[in-house]
């Protein structure tokens, strides 16, 4: 019966939260085993269970407000992934596709006529999009653990996810632009080796969902009052 | 002590539990608490959110594992954490020697 006044505050807490089922399940087993040892130390006092219960759930303070100060920190840490993801996955993905296409393709053929300069100005582009992003989210994940103390969890989560959608788009506009630049010159190129369309594919799979979990972080970071 | 004044002393207060010793959550409030007298009167759930401030920035380390049947968090400073808590007391003590000066004397504050 006592057990109940400490299973619901833990059942409210956790239906409030929204993170990485792992970081969320880590946090509630901790705030449980903080109850059960607060609950022990005042059955010492001589409280009753129930009162024992209600006095560590009234100690470890009201539910929305811990609820909050979880959130913001579930928030940060989907940013920090998101931001991982962007400065591991997209130089290794580029990487990977680099060498798929020497092996299935070989050197880039020549165009039957010079391309023209905004061509090439768009695969260069391309080219230093996810280089840039990876950077960029690289720089973000040091510069967060460096001011970590000194600004809201909030405010970090926001500046994260922010940072990992703008890359995402980034990186899927050059990626989009090239693809229509190509389509337009010499549309064959597109469909020279069966293995890299396949590659290409599970690329941009892999960056519209990096582009979610972005976006997840951005609601994470949103839904703290 | 009321919570808001606390508040920005937290992490402080948390990477000087820690220091020289590996704590559980509940082990670092009850230290919080007695080292204070009692006097310390903060909503003990801050507690964690702040530890994992503190894990992000570099300054305390966690490992679970299993305590008398049940499984348990603990916190440990790391080296970085030490030289925080290094800069944290020598902030304070500077705090408290220029505010203690005013404060304390009784001088011209009383003549104005």
């Amino acid at each position: 019966m006592g057990a109940d006044v400490i299973d619901r505050y833990v059942t409210d807490l956790g239906s409030r939260l929204n993170g990485s089922p792992r970081q969320v399940r880590d946090l509630l087993t901790e705030t449980r085993d903080s109850l059960a040892d607060a609950t022990e130390a005042h059955l010492g006092s001589g409280l009753t269970e129930q009162e024992a219960q209600r006095r560590a759930v009234d100690e470890f303070g009201p539910v929305r407000v811990i609820a909050n100060e979880y959130q913001a920190e579930l928030a940060v840490g989907y940013g920090t992934r998101t931001l991982v993801w962007l400065a591991i996955v997209l130089p290794l993905m580029h990487m990977a596709w680099e060498y798929g296409r020497m092996l299935f393709i070989g050197p880039w053929p020549a165009f039957a006529t010079p391309p023209p300069s905004w061509y090439l100005f768009v695969a260069k582009a391309n080219d230093l999009t996810n280089g840039i992003a990876s950077a960029v989210a690289l720089a973000a994940l040091v510069a967060g653990r460096l001011v970590a103390r000194r600004y809201d969890p909030k405010l970090l989560a926001r500046v994260a996810a922010s940072i990992g959608m703008v890359a995402v788009g980034a990186v899927l506009a050059g990626n989009l632009s090239i693809v229509l630049a190509t389509a337009h010159l010499d549309p064959q190129r597109l469909l020279q080796s069966a293995p890299m369309t396949i590659a290409s594919a599970v690329s941009w799979i892999v960056v519209v969902r990096l582009g979610l979990l972005a976006r997840r972080c951005l609601s994470c970071a949103t839904i703290v009052v | 002590m009321k919570p808001d004044a606390l508040r920005g002393h937290l992490d402080a207060l948390l990477l000087a539990t820690l220091d020289g010793r590996q704590l559980h959550g509940y082990a670092i409030i009850e230290a919080l608490q007695q080292g204070s007298g009692g006097a310390l009167d903060l909503p003990t759930g801050t507690v964690y959110p702040a530890l994992r401030r503190l894990e992000r920035a570099g300054h305390v380390a966690s490992d679970w594992s299993t305590v008398g049947g049940r499984k348990r968090r603990t916190y440990r400073l790391t080296s970085a954490g030490r030289k925080a808590l290094h800069a944290e007391r020598a902030a304070w003590r500077e705090f408290t020697t220029v505010i203690g000066g005013v404060l304390g004397g009784g001088g011209t504050w009383a003549q104005t």
